[in-house]
C-alpha cells in the first residue's frame, strides 16, 4: 500500500479540517442511528398510551434532526473544502513538474495521456481523499453503531438481521469493479464515433468528390454500431447489480420480519424493539452499499495515484547546476566542441562529430537533406536538449553552467510549425516580453511584414487567434512567429525553415525587415530555397548528423552536387500562394 | 443524392406537418406537439420491446410499494393478534414482492437501456446521412464542431431525455400516486397530515435544481478551460520552453486552477444546504405522522401498524420528488439538443437533382464557360443559415464575374493569379460544389444540372492542396474513389506515381495505417497518395490544386513527373502556384479581381508583358537576391 499512504500523505497539510470533519460526520451519523431508536420508543409510548412519553419522544426526534442538519452542513463544507484543496495543491504540483521536464520526455509521452494524469486521474483522487475515506468511514460508523444497538436490544435477531451485510459490500464493490471499466470503454467508443464524425465533416469535400458518401456512412455505421454494442453490454452490468443490490437488504428485513415477529408474539422482544430493528434494517441498506463503492473508488484513486505518480517521480533530465551562472555579457558566439547526441539509448546518432565556430554576430545557413540533423543541431543551441557528448558554448561558456531561463532570454527559435496560443496577435507577439508596449509589437510586425494583415482582421491587434479563434494560414502564422522571435530581441536568433509557407514575393519583402532584425545578432537560418539561405554569409552542408562542408554558397553550388541537388538547380519555387483558406479540403 | 431517396426527416411519423416552402425558417423551432410527435416516431419500430417495458415499470413500481404495507400487516394482522399463520404469510407476500421487483427492475433497465440506445443510433445514423447530403455551401456556412455537436453531444442530451427522462417521469410519478392513494386507503386523516411536508419539499428541490444546473454548468466550463490550457502548452511545449516562459504558464494555471476550485466550492454550498434540509424534512414528517398517529391511536381511531407503514412510506416520498425535480433540468437540456437537430433536418440540399437529370455517359471532357458569375454572398443563402434576410444589395461582391472561356477535351488549364482573384471559386464551380447566379457552365455542350451530381463527380478526379487522407491503410486511401480495384491496381497507380519507394519503405508496405487524416505520412507522402487515388479512379476531368508547402527538393522532383503522368490523356484545370507546373500547362488563364485577365502559354504572356510577365519578374528578383 505504498501508493496508498502517499496519496494519504497529500491531506496532511489538511488534516485539522480533515478530522473535524470526520468527527462531525461521526456525529451527524450518531444522530441518524438515535433517531430510529427514539421513533422505536415513541411507538411503545403509544402502545403503553403514554402521551407524554408520545411529547418527549417526538421533540427528541426534532431535537436531533436539527443537531444533524447542522453537524452535516458543516461536515460537508469542510470535507469539500479539503477535498478541493487536494485536487488544487494535487494540480500545481504536476503541472509545475510537467513544466520542468526536459523536451525528451514530451517526445516520448502523448499529449493526451499527460493531460488524463491531471484531469480525470486526479479527479478520481480528490473524489477518494475528500469524500470515500469520510463516507467510508461514516458508513463503518453507522453499521457499527446499528450493529451494537441491535446486539443490545437482541444478539440472535442482531446476527440474523446482519446476515447479508457482506453480501451487499461484496456486491457492491464488484458493481464498482465492473461498471467502471465498461463505462470507459463506452467514452473510449464515443471519442472513436467523434473522430469518425469528424473525419467525415473535414474530408466532405473529397468525399462528395469522388461521390463517396455511401462508403463513408457505413464507417461512420460501424463506429455506430461498436458504440452500441459496449453501451448494451454496459447496460447489462447495471441491470444486473442495481435491482440485486436494492433487493438484499430487503431480504434481510423480511428474516427481521420473520425472525422478531415470531419473538414478539413469545413475548422475547417488544414491540418498540421490533420497530427499531425494523427501521434500522431500512437505514442500513444506503450504507453498506457505500462501504463497497467507497472501496471500489479507494482501488481507483490507487491506481490513478500509481500513473500520477510515475509522472511526478520522474526527475527531470535538463537542471540547471546549483552554481550555474547567468548568460555572460558577449556577442553571441557558439561553439561545437566534438558535439554527438542521440534522442534515447536505443536511437541512432542523431548528431555526430559536431565541430563548429561560429562568430559572434555571424550569419550561417544549415542546409542539408531532411533527417541531416539540422534541426537537432539548431535545438541544441537553445538547450533543448543535452548534447550526448561533447560541450555546446555561448560567449565560452558550457551552456550546463548557465541558468535556463538565462539561456532561454538570450535566444530566439523559429521553428517551421509556428505555434501559436489560443490568445491575441498583441500577446502572440509580445510573449517573449509580457512588458513590450503597443508600439514595439507593431514595429516587431511590420519586421516580419505582418502588420498589413494583422491590421487587416475584425480586431486588428487584438484578434484571438490559434485552435479557439480565427485560423491563420500557414504563412501568416509563419510572420506572426517572425515578429515573436523580433521582439524577444535575442542574442541569437535561429529561424528553422521559418519562411517556407511564404510565397516568393512576401519572402522578398521580408527579407529587408529580416537583415535588419539580424543586425548584431548571431544567427541560424535552416532551410533550402536559395532564396532563404541567401541572407546568411556562409553555409554549413550536413548529411546523415555530420558537417560535411562549409563556404559560400558561391563556394558550395560550385564543388558540392549534394548542395546543387538540395538547393534546387531548377529554381523551382511558389509563385503563388495562396493565403485563403485550402481550396478543396 | 436524388430528390426521390430523401427520408422522412424530421417530419413526425411519415406526414409532412407543416407546409416550409413558403418562409422556410420562420417555422423552423418547431413547437413542442411537432417535437413530441416526432419522438414518438422514432419510438415506433421498437413499439413491442416498448410494451414489455411499459409492463416492467408498472410491475416493479408496484412490487416496491408492497413491502412497507406488508411489514404493517405483518404487525397488525400478525404480531398484535397474534395470529401466527398472518404473520408468515405478509412476510411470505414480502419476499415475493422483493423477488418480483427485482427481477421486474432487471428487465426495465435492461429494456429501457436497449430501446433508448438503439433509438439514439437510429438518431445518429440520420444526422449523418443528412449531413452528407447537404452542399459545400452549408459546409461553408457552418462550423465542423458545430455539426460534430449534432452527432454527439446533442444525440447524448435526447439520450438523457429519452431513456432515463421517460422512465424517471414514468416510474416516479407513478410511485408517488401509489404512495399517496395507499395512505389515503389506510388513514386519511394522518395522510393529510403527512402530505403537508410535500409542498416544502417539492420548493425546496426546485429550487435547489434551479441554483444547482448553473452551478455545474460553471465547473465543466471551469475544468474545460484546465483542459484546453493543459492541451495548449503541451502540444506547444516547445515554445514555451525555447522562450522560457514556463513560470508564466504556472501562475495561468494556477487562476484557472483557483476558479475552478471556487466554481466546486459553490457547488459544494448547494448540496451542503439541500441535502441535509431533505433529511431535516423527512424527521419533521416522521414526527408529524408519531405525533398525531400516535394521538390518533392511543384514543384507538387507529392501529399502531398503520403508523409503521406511515413511517416507512414517507421514505418513499423523497426520491421520486428528488428525481422528478431533476428531470425538469434534463427536459430543458433534452428539448434544447431536439431544437438544434431539428433545425438541423430541416435544412434542405441547396443543390438537388431534378427529376430530369440524367447519367453522364463516359465524358470528353470539353467544359465550356458561359458568362458565368458568382458570388457567395447569395441572400437566399444567408437565409439559409438562419441569419435575418437582408434586402440584396445593389451589386453584389462578385467573387467571379463574365467568365468566358472553353476547355477542350485533353487540353491542360492552369489558372494562376493573387489571393482572392477567383480560381478556387472557378474550381468548385466546375465540380458543382455551387452553382452560379448567372451564366452557366456546360460539359461536352449539356449543362451542369442535366447531369445527376455523383455519377457525374465520379468521373472527375480532385486532388486538394494538402492530399486529404482518410485513417485506415494506404491501400484503403488509393481505393477510395475505386473501393472494387485489386490489389494489383492499387499497386500499379502507386507506382505510376511514383509513391512505390517510400511505401515499399515503410513497415507494412501498402497495407500500412496512415493515422487520423494521414498525420503518421510526410505532406509529400500525402499528395502522392492523393495522385495515387486519383489516377485510380480515372477521371475524365481533373482538378488539381497544387500544394505550396515546402517538400525537399528530390521529393518535389517525385512530384513533378507524378504531376506529368497524372494530366495525362485527361481534360485538367490546375490551380498552379509553381512555375514548372505553370510551364507544363497548354494554356495560362491569369484572374485578376474574378476577371480573366489575360490567357495565353508562358512565352505568349511573357511576350505580351502584362500582369502574368510583371509576376514573373518580380520572382525571379527574389530567387537572384
Amino acid at each position: 500500500m505504498p501508493t496508498f499512504r502517499r496519496l494519504l500523505g497529500f491531506l496532511r497539510p489538511h488534516r485539522r479540517l480533515l478530522w473535524g470533519s470526520m468527527v462531525f460526520a461521526w456525529m451527524a451519523m450518531g444522530m441518524t442511528v438515535l433517531i430510529p431508536w427514539l421513533v422505536g420508543q415513541a411507538v411503545n409510548a403509544v402502545q403503553d398510551s403514554d402521551q407524554t412519553q408520545l411529547f418527549w419522544m417526538v421533540g427528541a426526534i426534532l431535537v436531533a434532526a436539527v443537531l444533524r442538519l447542522v453537524l452535516t452542513v458543516i461536515r460537508r463544507i469542510v470535507a469539500g473544502r479539503v477535498s478541493l484543496a487536494v485536487e488544487f495543491d494535487l494540480r500545481q504540483e504536476v503541472y509545475a513538474h510537467l513544466m520542468s521536464l526536459e523536451l525528451g520526455f514530451f517526445d516520448r509521452n502523448q499529449t493526451g495521456q499527460l493531460m488524463s494524469r491531471a484531469t480525470v486521474d486526479l479527479q478520481s483522487i480528490r473524489f477518494f481523499l475528500g469524500y470515500g475515506l469520510i463516507f467510508f468511514s461514516q458508513s463503518i460508523l453507522t453499521v457499527l453503531l446499528a450493529g451494537v444497538v441491535m446486539f443490545v436490544i437482541n444478539p440472535w435477531l442482531a446476527l440474523i438481521a446482519l446476515a447479508p451485510a457482506p453480501l451487499i459490500v461484496i456486491t457492491a464493490l464488484r458493481y464498482t469493479r465492473q461498471s467502471r471499466p465498461a463505462m470507459q470503454e463506452v467514452a473510449q467508443r464515443v471519442a472513436e464515433l467523434t473522430a469518425q464524425a469528424e473525419e467525415s465533416v473535414a474530408g466532405i469535400r473529397v468525399v462528395k468528390a469522388f461521390a463517396r458518401e455511401d462508403h463513408q456512412f457505413e464507417r461512420f455505421q460501424g463506429a455506430v454500431d461498436r458504440l452500441f454494442d459496449q453501451s448494451i453490454r454496459s447496460t447489462r452490468i447495471q441491470a444486473f447489480f442495481t435491482p440485486l443490490i436494492g433487493a438484499l437488504p430487503q431480504i434481510g428485513t423480511a428474516l427481521v420480519l420473520l425472525v422478531g415477529g415470531h419473538e414478539v408474539l413469545n413475548g422475547s422482544l417488544d414491540l418498540g424493539q421490533f420497530t427499531a430493528f425494523y427501521t434500522y434494517m431500512l437505514m442500513l441498506a444506503g450504507p453498506l452499499r457505500t462501504v463497497g463503492m467507497a472501496l471500489g473508488m479507494g482501488q481507483r484513486a490507487i491506481a490513478a495515484g500509481n500513473r500520477l505518480f510515475e509522472v511526478l517521480d520522474r526527475e527531470p533530465r535538463l537542471t540547471s547546476r546549483p552554481d550555474a551562472i547567468p548568460l555572460p555579457e558577449g556577442g553571441g558566439a557558439v561553439s561545437f566542441d566534438s558535439v554527438s547526441l542521440r534522442y534515447g539509448p536505443e536511437a541512432p546518432e542523431a548528431l555526430l562529430d559536431i565541430d563548429l565556430d561560429v562568430p559572434a554576430g555571424s550569419r550561417l545557413a544549415l542546409v542539408g537533406p531532411s533527417g541531416s540533423g539540422k534541426t537537432s543541431l539548431a535545438a541544441l543551441i537553445a538547450r533543448l536538449y543535452d548534447p550526448t557528448e561533447g560541450e555546446v558554448s555561448i560567449d565560452g561558456t558550457d551552456l550546463r553552467d548557465l541558468e535556463i531561463p538565462s539561456l532561454r532570454h538570450g535566444i530566439a527559435y523559429v521553428s517551421d510549425d509556428s505555434f501559436l496560443f489560443s490568445d491575441t496577435i498583441a500577446n502572440n507577439i509580445s510573449y517573449a516580453r509580457a512588458d513590450a508596449t503597443p508600439g514595439e509589437i507593431e514595429r516587431a510586425a511590420r519586421l516580419a511584414q505582418a502588420s498589413e494583415f494583422i491590421e487587416a482582421l475584425p480586431d486588428g491587434y487584438e484578434t484571438v487567434v490559434g485552435e479557439r479563434g480565427l485560423t491563420l494560414s500557414g504563412g501568416q502564422r509563419q510572420r506572426v512567429a517572425i515578429a515573436r522571435a523580433l521582439l524577444a530581441n535575442p542574442r541569437i536568433l535561429i529561424l528553422d525553415d521559418a519562411t517556407s509557407s511564404l510565397d516568393a514575393t512576401t519572402e522578398q519583402q521580408i527579407r529587408a525587415g529580416l537583415a535588419e532584425a539580424m543586425a548584431g545578432r548571431t544567427t541560424f537560418v535552416i532551410g533550402h530555397r536559395l532564396s532563404t539561405i541567401s541572407l546568411a554569409d556562409e553555409c554549413v552542408l550536413m548529411d546523415e548528423g555530420r558537417i560535411i562542408d562549409r563556404g559560400t554558397i558561391a563556394e558550395l553550388t560550385d564543388r558540392s552536387s549534394l548542395f546543387r541537388e538540395l538547393t534546387g538547380g531548377s529554381g523551382d519555387e511558389p509563385l503563388f500562394v495562396p493565403e485563403d483558406e485550402e481550396v478543396l479540403a | 443524392m436524388s430528390a426521390e431517396r430523401r427520408e422522412p426527416t424530421a417530419s413526425g411519423s411519415g406526414k409532412a406537418t407543416e407546409p416550409r416552402e413558403a418562409n422556410g425558417h420562420r417555422e423552423i423551432v418547431a413547437g413542442r406537439g411537432r417535437k413530441i410527435r416526432w419522438t414518438l416516431g422514432l419510438l415506433r419500430p421498437y413499439r413491442t420491446r416498448i410494451f414489455f417495458m411499459v409492463l416492467a415499470v408498472l410491475v416493479s413500481t408496484g412490487a416496491a410499494l408492497a413491502p412497507p404495507y406488508l411489514a404493517g400487516r405483518a404487525i397488525d394482522a400478525g404480531i398484535q393478534t397474534g395470529d401466527i399463520s398472518a404473520l408468515n404469510l405478509s412476510i411470505a407476500l414480502f419476499v415475493i414482492a422483493v423477488i418480483v421487483n427485482a427481477v421486474t427492475s432487471w428487465l426495465q433497465t435492461w429494456l429501457v437501456g436497449w430501446v433508448g440506445i438503439r433509438v439514439l443510433q437510429d438518431l445518429r445514423e440520420q444526422v449523418f446521412k443528412h449531413i452528407q447530403r447537404m452542399s459545400i455551401g452549408f459546409f461553408n456556412r457552418n462550423r465542423p464542431g458545430a455539426l460534430i455537436s449534432r452527432m454527439t453531444n446533442d444525440i447524448e442530451a435526447l439520450n438523457q431525455l429519452i431513456s432515463d427522462g421517460i422512465v424517471t417521469l414514468f416510474a416516479n410519478l407513478l410511485t408517488l400516486f401509489g404512495v399517496v392513494a395507499i395512505m389515503l386507503l389506510l388513514d386519511w386523516r394522518l395522510a393529510l397530515v403527512t402530505f403537508a411536508v410535500l409542498p416544502l419539499l417539492l420548493v425546496t428541490s426546485l429550487v435547489f435544481r434551479k441554483y444547482s444546473a448553473g452551478a455545474f454548468r460553471e465547473t465543466r466550463e471551469r475544468i474545460a478551460l484546465i483542459t484546453a490550457h493543459l492541451q495548449e502548452t503541451l502540444s506547444g511545449v516547445r515554445v514555451v520552453r525555447s522562450f522560457g516562459q514556463e513560470d508564466r504558464h504556472i501562475d495561468h494555471m494556477t487562476e484557472l486552477n483557483e476558479a475552478n476550485r471556487q466554481a466546486n466550492m459553490a457547488t459544494v454550498y448547494l448540496n451542503a444546504s439541500y441535502f441535509p434540509a431533505t433529511e431535516l424534512l423527512t424527521a419533521v414528517g416522521t414526527s408529524a405522522i408519531l405525533l398525531f398517529g400516535g394521538w390518533q391511536a392511543i384514543e384507538g381511531n387507529i392501529m399502531i401498524g398503520v403508523v409503521v407503514s406511515f413511517v416507512g412510506y414517507l421514505q418513499l416520498f423523497f426520491d421520486p420528488i428528488q428525481q422528478l425535480s431533476q428531470l425538469y433540468a434534463t427536459y430543458q437540456q433534452g428539448m434544447a439538443a431536439l431544437d438544434k437537430i431539428f433545425t438541423l433536418l430541416d435544412t434542405e440540399a441547396e443543390i438537388v437533382d431534378g427529376p430530369e437529370a440524367i447519367d453522364p455517359p463516359r465524358l470528353e471532357g470539353r467544359i465550356t464557360f458561359d458568362d458565368l458569375s458568382f458570388t457567395y454572398e447569395d441572400p437566399e443563402v444567408e437565409a439559409e443559415s438562419g441569419e435575418p434576410v437582408r434586402p440584396a444589395p445593389a451589386e453584389p461582391r462578385w467573387a467571379v464575374r463574365d467568365i468566358d472561356f472553353e476547355i477542350a477535351p485533353g487540353e491542360t488549364v492552369a489558372l494562376v493569379g493573387s489571393t482572392g482573384a477567383g480560381k478556387s471559386t472557378l474550381a468548385k464551380l466546375i465540380t458543382r460544389f455551387h452553382d452560379p447566379q448567372e451564366g452557366r457552365i456546360m460539359i461536352d455542350g449539356r449543362p451542369l444540372p442535366d447531369y445527376r451530381q455523383r455519377p457525374l463527380r465520379s468521373q472527375m478526379g480532385i486532388v486538394p492542396q494538402e492530399g486529404f487522407l482518410f485513417s485506415g491503410s494506404i491501400a484503403e486511401n488509393i481505393a477510395f474513389g475505386r473501393p472494387d480495384a485489386s490489389l494489383e491496381e492499387i499497386a500499379a497507380a502507386a507506382d505510376a506515381v511514383g509513391a512505390s519507394p517510400f511505401i515499399e519503405r515503410l513497415s507494412d508496405g501498402l497495407e500500412t495505417e496512415v493515422g487520423e487524416r494521414g498525420v503518421q505520412l510526410s505532406s509529400g507522402q500525402r499528395q502522392l497518395v492523393a495522385f495515387a487515388r486519383v489516377i485510380l479512379a480515372e477521371p475524365r476531368i481533373l482538378i488539381l490544386d497544387e500544394a505550396t508547402s515546402a517538400v525537399d527538393t528530390r521529393t518535389e522532383k517525385v512530384i513533378e513527373r507524378a504531376l506529368d503522368e497524372v494530366l495525362k490523356g485527361r481534360t485538367a484545370v490546375v490551380i498552379a502556384h509553381r512555375l514548372s507546373t505553370i510551364r507544363r500547362a497548354d494554356r495560362i488563364i491569369v484572374l485578376e479581381r474574378g476577371h480573366i485577365a489575360e490567357t495565353g502559354s508562358h512565352d505568349e504572356l511573357i511576350e505580351s508583358g502584362g500582369l502574368y510577365a510583371g509576376l514573373y519578374s518580380s520572382w525571379t528578383d527574389s530567387s537572384a537576391g
